[in-house]
């Protein structure tokens, strides 16, 4: 069967159907759901809740938009919920912005001036440096108290705006973009210190 | 009144002057320094760099973790051959 059958007969309450419809999907729908919410435990049940919203909503999808992109629109609200029922929400450190680098007493910076871009040097990583470099930003992302990684997720990977990421979270769009700028400056550093060999 | 914001300034706005939240003044004052200052404009092109890395280093496994494997069995068990 097509995806679009496999629609038809999931929609219809065939669950075999059902589980051979999304199992290409699982990957993308897991990593959506970790990334949120940054422990892969968490993650899991959060995706089963998610398949099981899927499931039930399958007789309102709008074959308009691809299956697999309205899918894991549910799987990422479905961490959103998930995450606001978690009561191990980290608030520590929040208002430290660390990674600016360091300054002098007039506030302008000691760095080498022509220092390198990092994300210029990672591009020329070959794929075992690509393996590493991204366990430290799945460390980095790991690392970071969740109000900063969920901003940090809904703009910077889901490509959400900041208006319905502020809606959606029940903030203001300056507090959005204050906890975005602090996410991106510490994943940022993260990622410089590894490339550049030195310690974040 | 200093013409041009330090270093540490100019880094602690850069979200919100790639958003656009800045007013004018603040605007080209920081644009001017970024132009300036080798340094603070690396370390921008490092923040607007990362969405596009990021997306690109975390794309799904594949094949998919053994917990979105198990995620799927629990959520096929609870539907327990359901039928519409």
């Amino acid at each position: 069967m097509n995806e679009s059958e496999l629609i038809v007969q999931a929609a219809a309450g065939d669950s075999d159907a059902f589980g051979a419809l999304v199992t290409p999907h699982l990957g993308l729908f897991f990593n959506g759901i970790l990334r949120i919410l940054g422990n892969r435990a968490d993650a899991q049940d959060a995706l089963q809740e998610a398949l099981l919203g899927i499931f039930e909503d399958l007789p309102s999808f709008q074959a308009r938009s691809r299956f697999s992109s309205w899918a894991y629109k549910v799987c990422i609200n479905a961490a959103l919920m998930f995450r606001r029922s978690s009561a191990r929400l980290r608030e520590d450190s929040m208002d430290a912005l660390t990674g600016l680098g360091e300054f002098d007493g007039a506030g302008h910076h000691l760095d080498t001036p022509a220092a390198l871009s990092w994300s210029v040097a990672a591009e020329a990583l070959d794929e075992a440096e690509r393996r590493q470099l991204r366990e430290c930003l799945v460390q980095a992302l790991d690392q970071l108290p969740d109000p900063l990684r969920v901003v940090f997720v809904l703009k910077d990977l889901e490509d959400w705006s900041t208006e319905a990421i502020a809606a959606r979270l029940d903030q203001t769009p300056p507090t959005v973009r204050q906890r975005l700028h602090r996410a991106r400056v510490r994943v940022q550093e993260a990622l410089r210190a590894h490339v550049q060999g030195r310690p974040a | 009144m200093k013409l041009l914001p330090t270093c540490r300034e100019v880094r602690e706005r850069l979200t919100d002057y790639s958003e656009g939240s800045l007013s004018l003044r603040e605007r080209a004052s920081l644009r001017m320094h970024l132009l300036l200052c080798t340094a603070c404009s690396t370390f921008y092109r490092g923040l607007r760099a990362l969405p596009g890395v990021a997306r690109f280093l975390l794309k799904p496994e594949q094949p998919p973790p053994a917990e979105a494997t198990q995620a799927l069995e629990g959520a096929l068990r609870r539907l327990g051959g359901h039928h519409r």
